[in-house]
């Protein structure tokens, strides 16, 4: 089952232990909280949490300019707001900073989870589908193909993609994808896995010599290899048509790569050779 | 790589940014080069496929970044390349080709493009080609954009 995340805004601590209480035994994980405005939107950029509760009365300023600056960053943020006091001007307020659900206090446990639930229903159906479709097929195929290709066994698992980046120091193979769904895969490793990945691609003993650019350009090749069938086993079993890109590979260190408007999966495979990932993303809406 | 494949891309930009504020950006070089582009700083990789399959690359500095992002988000300061600074990015490359494909539709070739890719970072490089690939830089207001075009 997918575990939704959820940020708890209020400056009482006996607040946030009575909702992480509510939600202890549901789909909701109760990733941070916060006691007041600046911290929770330090908090909601960092973990990029799937619904929040706000409390109406934090100390340096209202739930409702606390919402405001949420959806600033992130305008599809979903917010609860739960306040001891529910009048029609304080929704309409609400309402404006985005707000679509309003709770009172104190709260009744199964409407702070009807409310999240209802909230994050398209996040959850969204994000079942994608992997059902999709995510399952590539995971499949990563395991097979790294063991055709290089002949190693790996543990594969896999999660949806937190956070507004994904950092990469080694090697990004980035490959467009293009039909329904549009969106773009990236397979990555860091420098000491891409260096022995590439020597057992080509099968090369581990201490003879590679250069680095060779090395680039046998993960590249694999990458390639790995989003083509993956596509290509959706398409027979979906009856899709969906089609890759050329490859385009970075190497670096600290490269960031933008995650914007897409619901993203990372499916990473633990090998002997190191792990290797597999970040692939949807464009939200598909 | 034909040099008439050029013109979908520039004429894009050409019809996109002033739409969106900016003078009518001016081309003002062109070239060849071959296998992988250095970032400038700031690279988003858009991929097309279908009747013409490669890669776009739109490369450009941290300031031109900031620039230009400013000037989209209606000259509000952009003193860092934030979150809403780099969506706003995104967005624009993803017009640009969309644009660009409309024009390449033109010339016969029918393309359907990917989700675009903002990479950040110091000194990175990306491979976009086995071969050689087209670049364009524009001037922007004072700004260069750099256009790394590369099809198989």
């Amino acid at each position: 089952m997918q575990r939704i995340k959820v940020l708890v805004v209020d400056d009482s601590r006996i607040s946030c232990a009575m909702i992480a209480d509510i939600l202890k035994k549901t789909n909701f994980d109760v990733v941070a909280a916060a006691s007041n405005a600046a911290e929770a939107v330090e908090k909601y950029r960092e973990y990029m949490p799937d619904a929040v509760t706000m409390d109406m009365n934090l100390p340096d300023a209202n739930g409702i300019e606390c919402s405001r600056r949420i959806r600033e960053i992130d305008s599809g943020a979903r917010i609860v707001m739960i306040s001891a006091m529910k009048d029609t001007s304080l929704m309409m307020q609400g309402r404006e900073a985005g707000i679509t659900s309003f709770l009172q206090k104190p709260i009744v446990p199964n409407d702070l989870i009807d409310a999240l639930t209802f909230l994050c229903q398209e996040k959850l159906s969204q994000i079942g589908q994608l992997k059902e479709l999709y995510v399952k097929s590539f995971a499949q195929v990563l395991e097979k193909s790294l063991f055709g290709l290089v002949g190693v066994h790996s543990k594969v698992s896999t999660e949806v993609a937190s956070g507004h980046y994904l950092e990469v120091t080694g090697i990004a193979v980035i490959i467009g994808l293009t039909g329904t769904p549009t969106g773009r895969a990236i397979v990555y490793m860091d420098h000491e896995t891409m260096r022995k990945f590439a020597r057992a691609l080509v099968g090369k003993e581990p201490e003879d010599d590679m250069s680095d650019e060779d090395a680039s350009d046998a993960v590249e090749e694999a990458a390639n290899i790995i989003i083509g069938h993956g596509a290509s086993v959706i398409n027979d079993l979906k009856e899709k048509e969906m089609r890759i890109s050329p490859p385009g590979t970075i190497v670096g260190r600290s490269i960031r790569i933008a995650n914007f408007k897409m619901t993203s999966f990372r499916i990473k495979a633990e090998t002997r050779l190191g792990d290797v990932f597999l970040n692939i993303g949807f464009a939200e809406g598909e | 790589m034909e040099a008439k494949l050029v013109n979908p891309f520039v004429d894009a930009l050409v019809a996109v940014m002033p739409q969106m504020g900016f003078d009518v950006p001016k081309r003002t070089g062109i070239g060849v080069a071959s296998q992988t582009c250095t970032s400038l700083g700031v690279s988003i990789i858009v991929g097309f496929t279908k009747g013409l399959r490669g890669n776009v690359v739109y490369n450009m500095t941290e300031d031109a970044a900031k620039f230009i992002a400013s000037k989209m988000m209606m000259g509000m300061p952009v003193d860092d390349l934030n979150d809403m600074a780099q969506s706003a990015l995104s967005e624009m490359s993803n017009m640009l080709t969309a644009n660009a494909a409309t024009n390449l539709a033109g010339l016969g070739y029918e393309v359907d493009i990917s989700t675009p890719s903002l990479t950040v970072g110091q000194d990175f490089k990306i491979k976009i080609s086995n071969e050689n690939y087209l670049v364009v830089k524009m001037d922007l207001g004072g700004q260069m954009m750099e256009l790394n075009i590369a099809v198989q």
